[in-house]
């Protein structure tokens, strides 16, 4: 490292780690557990997939254990014990709000159970997101509170379904009623998210005083803004408290960084951006969740494959064809195919997913193991926009209820009563989320 | 109906035609009510709640929507019979002439705006002006929120910790960058895979494209670079040339310049490499590769210019053993000759292009940028004086008016505190201005609450506030030196020094900004950028023509706000502009080279305007085909300001395979039509579309959809019938009202950073109208904008308790 210019480095502030560094073990299963919780702790992950998907090809024909892996769900089979298939759940919010747009209500209201209000103007509404209830419950416990990444660009422009906000398909979780949480697109800023852009060869002495700078700006911008905030107008007033407020969070970040000795290096290099071939993105997004629940930098993750309405392509496995108007196949038998071929190339890049949760020890046992994985979409059959009859699975043993089954669930149930027991698994001791009327029971 | 009629009709107290407000209850009793009653409500209409003259009032916003049908003529619907032309005529009046007198009694208010946050164009701009470096910092920041179409509505940008976070580290990144110099980066790679496009051999190689830069093998690739520095570019090829060929002659440029050249003398361009070094500045470039004057060169056979003098090459033999010969030729020549065969394919191509970089980067920060910050030279480490100048200096710039002595004095505190940590003074400098670049006056545009009385809330703005209005508005950036000086004499709010800097900044450079963020979104240029059209139907569609397309609308929109033409120049026109690469995707002849020239349209089937620029008729069409519902919409809510209501749930889409081979797209909309309750919005939307059928969807010109010559005849909702986009367009620009109301309202949106208000008709009506006065100016829609109260004022506090607001 050269002293002489050490200053035009990058500067990092403590926020980004400070203390020795430990490797993180990959594959070593010697190595202890990173939690700072006596057992490990459970994550929960959410990945979601628009636009429906061909439910002949997904359901299997059987209830119960040992059912045949359909044509979608076969690249999963290897992880049978893992997963249970969750059929017959409803979005029930979705189908109370009148009129159309069905793909802003799908995700708008599905992990809420809250009915989303139909407006493109700033005065977005809907519920706060079971995944945020979640967070919120360990806030504490991780740098990062939750992460919520894209495999969509959203930088669209226009309305974005019939009357609703683009936010709300863009987005699948809601802090609050108000607040939609904008997901992050590219790996890279999810890398730095979670590690920061420093320069590993900061010396520790520049690197405290960078720490200290920052703190110092954070407080000298609070005390100023405070006394701006006495001349102002009401509604100026809330803009600037949520700024404020966007202060302290920041500033809890650095103090709770400071507590935390442990530096968390990186185990893959800095992501340049967004890969080009789709299978790449949405494998390395599968990797920084991987990586960010394995270092307990966060516990919560959600994740949107493609927003809902998406006109992705696929050439790569022979569909050049949007993905939307493909969905509306009007019971055409090349189009249905398509879109099977489309949904199969996203159980398998799922699979992806769980084969590296599953090689990834953690505790006693795998991250896989302590984690409860939602996948599936608030659209069952795209073609007539159906909210019922969900497809949905659960991946992970966080609530030590097992796998290996497929539960039919009685008409009408909401998707929130699974959506309570996912958050009961997680260690989160509430008793109703949105609309739901109970847990909907994934033990045996 | 021309608003001026409304003057004539008032003016005639006792015509014997004018229908007073109960008369038109009896009309609409007599013509409507069967499906717009309580009951029925046919499209969420109900009319039968209105039974007197206060229902005129109240109901401003039905009866809005009533003339508009009324007046496009899509009401009564097709098929039920039409009320007398003059009783018709005389309700669409009184309506016209009720609504300017409700209107007369509106004051103009500012309405309310909660302080707007910088948006991130705003941010990249506003730190480009202010610092001298061009990072774009604010493109890892989280999506900005939009409404009612924009993402610089005050209510909908919000802050969160995520993007506070982001402030400071951008803040960090881009002092140290102006103050220190870019920082040292290791060298890295990128790699870009081309598409597989294969060429043919042209059908005639007369005037062909020597530069090789539209044809099928050349490969463009957008790129930002981070730091000016040189970078290595190695190029993979792939493709053929016929033995006997002159050696390929490769080409590489950078924004259209030629900066490389080198010459690859192969049969087997498969794999075959090419690596040079070039310096490059930083920031977003085209890289484009190409092979220059690919069809010389050729063997004689092929008939093509110039024909390769070249005996034939010793040719190994394709079958059977090697001879000795044969092996020797194959150690002089290696994998640059195919070994299976005589090589007679022209399929040269692109394969890939790494680049690797930085090498050599600048480090030192540029001396401008030292200069506009130091503007005292410390006399000592610890010169608080200079230092307090310094900073002074910069919040008043950041801040866009006077910074206070008690705003300053904290920022000194970080230049203590560096000093005392045994830090640099540049450094505590450094970290000063990073604190003023995430303070609240310089992230959001601060307006003081000012004292109201009742009655009069709407209090004019400062000269500071209104410059920063007017940069953002006009530029999407901070005001400039110029701006800030009348401001600081107080002279802004004088009606001939504004409207004098109004047309000083509207020739500036400067006013793209309005372009590509008021133009990018209204007119969703911003897609351009990420639509991927089918690249097997459209295999001509690559970096270099997107760009192109998108140039041609900002230039083209440019060019009305600096020349101050009319604004129906964008429902039509005899001009655009392009460059070669679009003048042969058009196929407009003699057009060369990469600049960008105005070539006059009128000879040409696909004429000017908006409807005929590739960038409206990509972003308005399918990655794999045209949709006329998709244009036809697009045409209803931009131009003819009447926005279909959303489809009903449950529509199944079009067969795809079908159109082009056993159907016209015209037949299988014919379901449209078939279907009363499709056919509603349909009747208006398809026809529309229909007459931009001859634009594929990408805009290419054509007159065959797959085995059916195109039928681009259709007609607007209130019958007036056309035949292609000429044709449609000429129409347009006849009957320009709707187009000016929606820009005008559109405009004033994107002015005031919130939505219309009732208030805010007065204002929209007084620019429509000096617009229709004065040739459709553009000046006059600014102006007029620039003009208003709610640009120039904002809501004051009350001062006196108890009194009456409405």
């Amino acid at each position: 490292m050269n002293f002489v210019t050490r200053k035009q480095m990058s500067r990092r502030t403590l926020l980004r780690g400070a203390g020795t560094a430990i490797a993180l073990p990959l594959l070593d299963a010697m190595f202890p557990a990173l939690s700072r919780a006596a057992t490990p702790a459970r994550r929960l992950s959410v990945v979601y997939v628009p636009n429906g998907i061909i439910m002949k090809d997904w359901t299997p024909a059987a209830t119960g254990q040992g059912f045949e892996f359909t044509r979608i769900l076969k690249p999963l089979e290897p992880f049978r014990e893992d997963i249970t298939i969750v059929s017959g759940l409803a979005s029930r919010a979705s189908l109370a709000v009148p009129g159309g747009g069905d793909h802003a209500k799908a995700t708008g209201s599905f992990l809420s159970g809250v009915a989303p209000k139909r407006t493109v103007g700033a005065d977005v509404h809907a519920g706060v997101t079971f995944d945020q209830i979640a967070a919120k419950h360990v806030a504490d416990s991780t740098r990062v509170p939750s992460l919520q990444l894209s495999c969509e660009d959203p930088r669209m422009v226009g309305n974005c379904d019939t009357g609703f906000s683009c936010a709300y398909t863009n987005c699948l979780s809601w802090k609050d009623a108000d607040t939609p949480m904008p997901p992050e697109v590219n790996p890279r800023s999810v890398f730095e998210r979670l590690f920061g852009s420093l320069d590993p060869s900061l010396d520790p002495a520049t690197r405290a005083r960078r720490a200290l700078y920052r703190k110092s700006i954070l407080d000298l911008t609070q005390e100023n803004t405070r006394q701006l905030e006495a001349n102002l107008g009401a509604s100026d007033k809330r803009k600037v408290d949520e700024y404020l407020s966007s202060i302290r969070d920041v500033e809890k970040q650095i103090s709770d960084a400071e507590k935390d000795t442990r530096k968390i290096v990186a185990p893959i290099d800095k992501p340049s951006g967004i890969p080009f071939e789709f299978a790449d993105y949405l494998k390395l997004m599968y990797d920084l969740q991987v990586i960010a629940m394995q270092s307990d930098l966060t516990r919560v993750t959600t994740l949107l494959v493609g927003r809902e309405g998406s006109v992705r392509t696929y050439p790569e496995i022979a569909v050049p064809d949007p993905h939307h108007p493909l969905t509306h196949h009007r019971n055409n038998p090349d189009f249905i195919e398509k879109v099977s071929k489309v949904n199969v190339y996203h159980t398998q890049l799922f699979a992806y997913y769980l084969g590296k949760l599953k090689a990834t020890p953690d505790g006693d046992g795998s991250l896989l193991d302590h984690s409860s994985i939602l996948y599936g979409s608030a659209l069952s059959d795209g073609n007539v926009h159906s909210h019922v009859n969900l497809p949905l699975l659960v991946a992970g043993n966080a609530g030590g209820h097992g796998g290996g089954r497929h539960l039919m669930a009685p008409k009408e149930t909401p998707a929130t009563n699974l959506f309570l027991t996912l958050m009961n698994n997680v260690g989160v001791n509430e008793d109703k989320v949105g609309d739901s009327t109970g847990r909907f029971e994934l033990a045996a | 109906m021309s608003q001026r009629s409304l003057f004539v009709l008032s003016a005639l107290v006792a015509a014997p035609c004018l229908a007073a407000g109960p008369d038109v209850l009896a009309f609409v009793n007599a013509n409507c009510l069967m499906c717009h009653s309580a009951a029925v409500r046919s499209g969420d209409v109900d009319l039968e709640a209105f039974k007197d003259k206060q229902g005129f009032v109240d109901g401003r916003e039905t009866w809005e929507r009533v003339l508009t049908k009324l007046k496009a003529g899509e009401m009564p619907p097709p098929g039920i019979p039409r009320p007398p032309a003059a009783e018709f005529d005389a309700v669409v009046n009184w309506l016209q002439s009720e609504f300017a007198r409700q209107d007369l009694a509106i004051q103009p208010q500012a309405g309310a705006v909660p302080v707007r946050r910088l948006n991130r164009a705003e941010y990249n701009n506003t730190i480009r002006d202010l610092l001298g470096v061009d990072l774009h910092p604010a493109d890892n920041f989280p999506q900005d929120n939009a409404a009612f179409g924009f993402d610089n509505n005050g209510d909908a940008l919000r802050v969160s910790p995520v993007l506070l976070d982001k402030y400071l580290d951008a803040a960090e990144h881009v002092v140290r960058t102006a103050i220190f110099g870019p920082e040292q980066m290791k060298p890295s790679m990128v790699h870009y895979a081309s598409p597989v496009r294969i060429q043919t051999l042209p059908k005639s190689f007369d005037n062909y494209d020597l530069t090789g830069l539209s044809a099928l093998s050349s490969f463009h690739v957008e790129h930002r670079f981070p730091v000016e520095a040189e970078y290595s570019f190695h190029l993979v090829l792939n493709g053929h040339r016929p033995n006997q060929s002159e050696p390929a002659h490769l080409g590489f440029w950078v924004d259209g310049v030629l900066v490389h050249e080198a010459y690859v003398d192969a049969t087997d361009l498969e794999g075959q490499t090419h690596e040079f070094r070039t310096r490059i500045t930083a920031g977003d470039h085209l890289l484009s590769a190409s092979y220059i004057k690919q069809f010389d060169g050729l063997p004689p056979s092929y008939k093509g210019p110039n024909p390769s003098t070249r005996p034939p090459a010793p040719l190994i033999s394709t079958r059977g053993a090697f001879s000795e010969k044969d092996l020797e030729t194959i150690r002089k020549l290696g994998t640059t000759i195919k070994l299976d065969r005589v090589e007679t394919r022209v399929d040269n191509r692109f394969e890939a292009i790494d680049i690797g970089g930085p090498f050599d980067q600048v480090t030192k920060p540029a001396p401008e940028n030292l200069r506009r910050i130091f503007i005292c030279k410390p006399a000592s480490k610890d010169d608080m004086v200079c230092a307090r100048t310094i900073i002074a200096n910069f919040a008043t710039r950041a801040f866009r008016r006077p910074a206070t002595r008690a705003e300053v004095d904290p920022f000194l505190n970080m230049v203590t505190l560096a000093r005392k940590q045994g830090d640099s003074f540049e450094e505590g400098i450094a970290s000063a201005l990073e604190a003023v670049l995430v303070a609240p006056p310089f992230l959001f545009r601060m307006e003081k609450d000012r004292p109201a009385t009742p009655g009069h809330t709407s209090v004019p703005v400062g000269d500071y506030e209104l410059a920063s209005r007017l940069s953002y508005f006009l530029w999407s950036t901070m005001p400039d030196a110029e701006l800030l000086r009348v401001a600081a004499a107080g002279q802004l709010h004088v009606p001939v020094v504004l409207n004098a800097q109004v047309r000083r900044m509207l020739k500036d450079p400067r006013s793209n900004g309005l372009v590509e963020n008021f133009g990018g979104q209204w007119l969703q240029l911003k897609n351009v950028d990420v639509v991927k059209p089918d690249p097997e139907r459209f295999p001509e569609f690559d970096e270099s023509l997107r760009q192109s397309m998108r140039k041609e609308t900002e230039l083209f929109f440019g060019n009305i706000i600096r020349e101050d033409r009319s604004v129906l120049d964008f429902l039509n026109a005899d001009y655009t502009f392009m460059n070669e690469r679009l003048a042969r995707f058009y196929g407009i002849p003699n057009v060369a080279g990469p600049e960008f020239r105005k070539v006059d349209m009128s000879a040409t089937t696909r004429g000017g305007g908006l409807l005929a620029q590739s960038s409206v008729l990509t972003v308005s069409s399918y990655a794999t085909r045209t949709s006329p519902v998709l244009r036809g919409k697009w045409v209803l809510e931009n131009i003819l300001n009447a926005p279909p209501p959303p489809p009903p749930p449950n529509v199944p889409a079009l067969d795809d395979t079908k159109i082009g081979a056993s159907m016209t797209i015209k037949q299988q909309m014919e379901a449209h039509r078939g279907n009363p309750v499709c056919a509603s919005c349909h009747a208006k939307m398809d026809p529309l579309g229909f007459g931009l059928e001859n634009l594929n969807a990408i805009g290419e010109w054509r007159d065959v959809d797959g085995k059916f010559p195109v039928d681009s005849s259709g007609a607007l909702p209130d019958g007036r019938a056309f035949h292609g986009p000429v044709e449609l367009k000429k129409i347009l620009r006849t009957t320009p009202d709707a187009f000016v109301q929606s820009l005008t309202e559109k405009m004033l949106t994107y002015a005031l950073g919130r939505g219309i208000e009732r208030s805010d008709r007065p204002v929209l009506t007084a620019i429509e109208r000096k617009m229709e006065s004065d040739d459709y100016r553009c000046s006059d829609l600014i102006l007029g904008i620039v003009d208003s109260v709610p640009f120039q004022t904002r809501e004051g506090k009350l001062v006196d308790k108890g009194a009456v607001r409405p």
